[in-house]
C-alpha cells in the first residue's frame, strides 16, 4: 500500500485527519518522519501537512514568548528577540537539519534527540495541541509524560516566559561529535534569582530517561539558596535521583548517571 | 601538496617523468565538482523492481521455520528467494585467489550467526510494498550461546560460531589456526631486559559511513546477460564474486561502476550485487537494492574490532630488545577479508623498528558479531595505534625523548626484518626528523645527524637463531612451491631450525583447481621471496 499525503490549509483540518487514523502521521519537517518512511516504517502509511501560517508565527515582543510548532530552528537563529534559545537551537543536528527541524517535532524526537525539549522543560513551557475536540494548552511535563498517547493531537505552538536576566537559564548538551552528535546527556537549568535566592528552580534533563525529565531532588536542593559552591555541589549530588538512564551506542546508564552531577556543577558555576 | 625532500632523497625519483610528481587533474573531478557525475542509484530503469532482505533479529540461533506464505500474498510481491534459490549458496570472497574456504551464504539456511544476517530476500514493485511484506515474514528462531569476545571465542568450549571453522578460528594452510611470528629468542631477550612492559589494547569496529551507501541495480539484457549499475569500489571482484555465487560465467555481466560515493574498504565485499542479479533473473525485471542508512551502519562490514597484547623488553639506554605481541582480530561471523588483514600484520611486525628478538601471534577469531572487512590499511592500522602508545610508554620508561626513541630504535635499509625480508626505503628516521623540525620539537645534535641510510645492515641483517616452537611441527608443508616462489639460493643466511627438516614429505595432493582460475598472491601466502 502507498504511503498517502495530505495536505490541509487549516490546522483544525489537519488535526481533525490526525486523530482519525491510526496510520497517520504530522510531517513538521521530515527529519524524523522521512527517516522512518526511508528506513522502511510501515507503521506510518498517512502523511499529514497543513500549510496554516499560524504554525510558523513567532510573538517574541513581550515577556512571553510563543513560537509556531513549524518554526525551524534556523528561524529561531535568525531571530536576535530569542536569544536564550539560541544555545539549544544551535545544539541540534547540522545546518540541514536545523534548516527543517521543527520546534514541534522536536517534542517528539526518541532519545538521544529532543535537545530543545529539555530547554523549553526547564522554561516550564506550555503546549497548544488541537486535538479531536477543539484546542487546550498542556504543561509540558504533562505532554512529555503521555508522550505515546499524543500521536493523535496536533501540537500548535509552545509558549514560555523569557527568563528574566540571561544569568537565570542555562543549558549545556553534552555530545561525542560536536557540533551536531546526538546526546549523550543534556542539561538545562531555569533558576531566577529573587533577593540573592533562587526562586522557582527548575533543572531539566535529556537522556536521562525514555522522556525528558525534571531533576526534581536537584531543584529540592537549590531552592531558596544562594548559588554558592555547597549549594552547587549538592544540587549535583542529587542529580541523578529519579532518573532512569540507559545504555546505548553513545554511553552506558553508568555513565551517564557518572557524568550529569560533573556537568550540573559546571553548568551551575559557569564553567560550560 | 606532497613534499619530496630532495635534500635527503636526492636520486630517489626522476624529475623528468610526465606524470609521476605532477599534478594531475583527476578524471571525474568536473563531474563531481559540478553535481553532475552519475551514481548507480541515478538508473531509474523502466518495470524497475525493488528488493529488500529480512534480517535476522538473533546473534546465533538455528532457523526453525520460515513462513512466507502471507508476504507472497502481500501486495505488490513479485517474488520470494530464499537460500536454496541461490545458485552456489555458500562462498568467501577470497577464494577467488584460492584462499580460505567457503563459509557465508547469501541467505542463511539453517541457522543465523551475527544479528542481521539475510535470511529471506522479498522482490516487490515498490521498496514500501517490499517493507510490507518484510513485517509478514514469520522466522521461528531456536536460539543458541552467542560469542561475542574475542578470546571467549577461543577458549574450549565456546560456542560455534561458523562450522566451517569449529575453532573460531581461520585456518591457515589448512592446520594452522593463527599466523605465526618468530625471530631470535624473544623470552630469553625478556628475561635479560632492564624493564619489561606489557600492556593490553583494543580497538572497536569502525564503520566506514560512506555517503552512499551500498546498492547495486541488475536488469536483463541481451543474449542472456544483466547489465548491472553498482556501488562497488571493486569492479572486477565483484564481477567474478557474482559469477562464482550464480554459477554463470562471468562475461554473462556487464558491470558499470566506478563512480563510488564513498567507499574506503566498505564496498568490496559485494553484498548486494548477487541478489540484485539473482532477483532480475527471477523476475525477468530490472531489480534494485539498496542498503537502508541503518542497514548500512549495522550490518554493513566494519573495521573489524582487534586485541593487541605487547609485552617489550627495553634496556636502560633505550634499546628495545624484545617484542612479544599477540593480537586477536574480530572477524565477525564470517570471513571476508580478516584473514587478510592477519597475514598483513604479522608482516608488519614489530613495526617500523628493528628489534633483534620478535614474537609474534595473530589470530584471526569468529563471533557472532557483523562480519568485518578491509578499512585503510586494515590489519596494520590498530597494530600501529598499540605500538605506537607502547613506545610511548617504553621511551617514558626509561626517561627518553619519544622522538629520539624512535630514532634509536628505527629500521635502516638493510636491516632484517622479523618476516625475513630486507628492509628498503625505511626512510622513518628522516619523517621522525623532518616531524620534529616542523612542530619545533627539539632533539639533539647526533639524533638529527641519523640517517635510515647509514649504519644499517651488517650485524643488523642477520637472521638470528631463533628456537622453534616445542609444538610439534605439522607434518607436510601444505602451501605448494611454484617455480614462482621457488628460494633463490642467496636467502640462506637462518641457521637450520633444530630439529632439521627430514626426508622431504611427499608433495600434498594440489588443492582442486579453482573454477575460476584463481591466481595466487604472494602478499598473502606469503611464500615469495625476493
Amino acid at each position: 500500500m502507498a504511503v498517502t499525503v495530505k495536505t490541509f490549509a487549516s490546522t483544525s483540518e489537519a488535526a481533525g485527519a490526525l486523530s482519525a487514523d491510526r496510520g497517520a502521521r504530522y510531517l513538521g519537517g521530515g527529519t524524523l518522519v522521512m527517516r522512518a518512511l526511508n528506513e522502511g516504517d510501515v507503521s506510518v502509511s498517512t502523511v499529514i501537512r497543513a500549510s496554516d501560517q499560524a504554525l510558523t508565527r513567532i510573538d517574541a515582543s513581550g515577556p512571553r514568548v510563543t513560537l509556531g510548532a513549524g518554526i525551524t530552528f534556523a528561524k529561531i537563529l535568525a531571530e536576535r528577540d530569542l536569544g536564550f534559545l539560541h544555545a539549544p537551537a544551535r545544539s541540534i543536528g547540522g545546518p540541514a537539519v536545523r534548516n527543517m527541524g521543527t520546534v514541534g517535532g522536536n517534542l517528539f524526537a526518541p532519545s538521544p534527540y529532543g535537545d530543545f525539549t529539555v530547554a523549553l522543560l526547564a522554561l516550564d513551557a506550555t503546549v497548544a495541541v488541537q486535538g479531536g475536540f477543539g484546542t487546550r494548552d498542556i504543561a509540558i511535563e504533562e505532554f512529555l509524560q503521555a508522550r505515546e498517547r499524543q500521536a493523535g493531537t496536533l501540537v500548535l505552538s509552545v509558549s514560555c516566559a523569557r527568563p528574566a536576566s540571561a544569568d537565570a537559564f542555562r543549558y549545556h548538551k553534552v555530545a561525542r561529535i560536536k557540533p551536531k552528535g546526538g546526546s549523550v546527556i543534556t542539561l538545562a537549568a531555569h533558576l531566577p534569582i529573587s533577593g540573592g535566592r533562587i526562586a522557582g528552580a527548575r533543572i531539566a534533563l535529556g537522556s536521562m530517561a525514555p522522556t525528558q525529565i525534571r531533576a526534581r531532588a536537584a531543584e529540592r536542593v537549590l531552592e531558596g539558596r544562594s548559588l554558592d559552591a555547597a549549594t552547587i555541589a549538592a544540587a549535583a549530588s542529587a542529580v541523578t535521583e529519579g532518573t532512569s538512564p540507559f545504555d546505548n551506542a553513545l554511553g552506558s546508564a553508568w555513565y551517564r548517571r557518572e557524568i550529569a552531577g560533573v556537568h550540573l556543577r559546571r553548568l551551575l558555576s559557569g564553567q560550560e | 601538496m606532497l613534499e619530496l625532500r630532495k635534500d635527503i632523497f636526492a636520486d630517489e625519483r626522476d624529475d623528468n617523468l610526465n606524470e609521476i610528481g605532477k599534478g594531475t587533474q583527476r578524471q571525474d573531478m568536473l563531474g563531481h565538482v559540478t553535481g553532475t557525475s552519475s551514481y548507480f542509484n541515478d538508473h531509474k530503469l523502466q518495470g524497475m523492481l525493488h528488493l529488500k532482505v529480512v534480517r535476522s533479529t538473533q546473534a546465533h540461533a538455528q532457523l526453525r521455520h520460515i513462513d512466507t506464505t502471507e508476504a507472497e500474498r502481500s501486495s505488490g510481491v513479485r517474488r520470494i528467494i530464499r537460500g536454496a534459490d541461490v545458485p552456489r549458496n555458500l562462498n568467501t570472497l577470497l577464494s577467488l585467489i584460492n584462499f580460505g574456504k567457503d563459509d557465508e551464504p547469501t541467505l542463511a539456511v539453517d541457522k543465523v550467526r551475527y544479528k542481521g544476517e539475510p535470511v529471506v530476500a522479498i522482490v516487490a514493485d515498490s521498496e514500501r510494498e517490499a517493507f510490507e511484506a518484510i513485517a509478514k515474514v514469520r522466522i521461528d528462531y531456536a536460539p543458541l550461546p552467542v560469542v561475542l569476545d574475542v578470546e571467549d571465542a577461543l577458549k574450549a568450549g565456546a560456542p560455534v560460531v561458523n562450522g566451517t571453522y569449529p575453532k573460531n578460528a581461520f585456518i591457515y594452510h589448512d592446520v594452522h589456526d593463527h599466523q605465526k611470528l618468530r625471530f631470535g629468542d624473544a623470552d630469553a631477550a625478556l628475561a635479560t631486559a632492564d624493564h619489561v612492559l606489557e600492556q593490553r589494547y583494543q580497538m572497536s569496529p569502525i564503520e566506514h559511513a560512506p555517503t552512499e551507501t551500498n546498492g547495486a541495480i541488475a536488469a536483463p539484457d541481451t543474449n542472456g546477460r544483466y547489465v548491472v549499475y553498482t556501488s562497488t569500489q571493486a569492479l572486477f571482484f565483484s564481477v567474478d564474486t557474482c559469477a562464482k555465487i550464480l554459477d554463470l560465467p562471468s562475461n554473462t555481466f556487464h558491470f558499470i561502476g566506478g563512480t563510488v560515493g564513498g567507499g574506503f574498504g566498505g564496498k568490496v565485499d559485494t553484498l548486494t550485487e548477487p541478489l540484485a542479479i539473482l532477483g532480475a533473473m527471477l523476475t525477468g525485471r530490472p531489480v534494485r537494492y539498496v542498503f537502508g542508512r541503518e542497514e548500512e551502519m549495522q550490518y554493513g562490514p566494519p573495521r573489524g574490532a582487534e586485541r593487541i597484547y605487547i609485552k617489550d623488553g627495553v634496556m636502560r639506554d633505550g634499546r628495545v630488545i624484545a617484542r612479544k605481541i599477540r593480537a586477536y582480530f574480530d572477524s565477525g561471523a564470517y570471513t571476508r577479508l580478516s584473514s587478510y588483514a592477519a597475514v598483513k600484520c604479522a608482516a608488519h611486525l614489530p613495526g617500523p623498528y628493528t628489534i633483534p628478538n620478535v614474537y609474534g601471534d595473530v589470530y584471526c577469531v569468529f563471533t557472532n558479531r557483523t562480519p568485518a572487512t578491509a578499512m585503510r590499511g586494515f590489519g596494520v592500522t590498530a597494530m600501529d595505534f598499540a605500538i605506537e602508545c607502547q613506545m610511548d610508554k617504553l621511551a617514558n620508561l626509561v626517561g627518553m625523548d619519544p622522538m629520539e626513541f624512535r630514532i634509536l630504535n628505527a629500521y635502516r635499509d638493510g636491516d632484517m626484518k622479523a618476516h625475513r625480508r630486507e628492509a628498503k626505503n625505511t626512510a622513518l628516521i628522516e619523517c621522525v626528523q623532518v616531524a620534529a623540525e616542523k612542530a619545533k620539537w627539539p632533539i639533539r645534535e647526533e639524533f638529527k645527524r641519523a640517517s635510515s641510510r647509514k649504519d644499517g645492515g651488517g650485524s643488523r641483517a642477520v637472521i638470528p637463531p631463533t628456537p622453534t616452537d616445542s609444538r610439534s611441527r605439522p607434518a607436510a608443508p601444505v602451501q605448494q612451491r611454484t617455480s614462482y616462489d621457488r628460494l633463490p639460493p642467496a636467502v640462506t643466511r637462518e641457521p637450520p631450525r633444530e630439529p632439521p627438516p627430514t626426508a622431504p614429505s611427499p608433495p600434498p595432493p594440489r588443492p582442486a583447481a579453482p573454477s575460476h582460475g584463481a591466481p595466487r598472491f604472494s602478499s598473502v601466502f606469503g611464500t615469495r621471496r625476493r
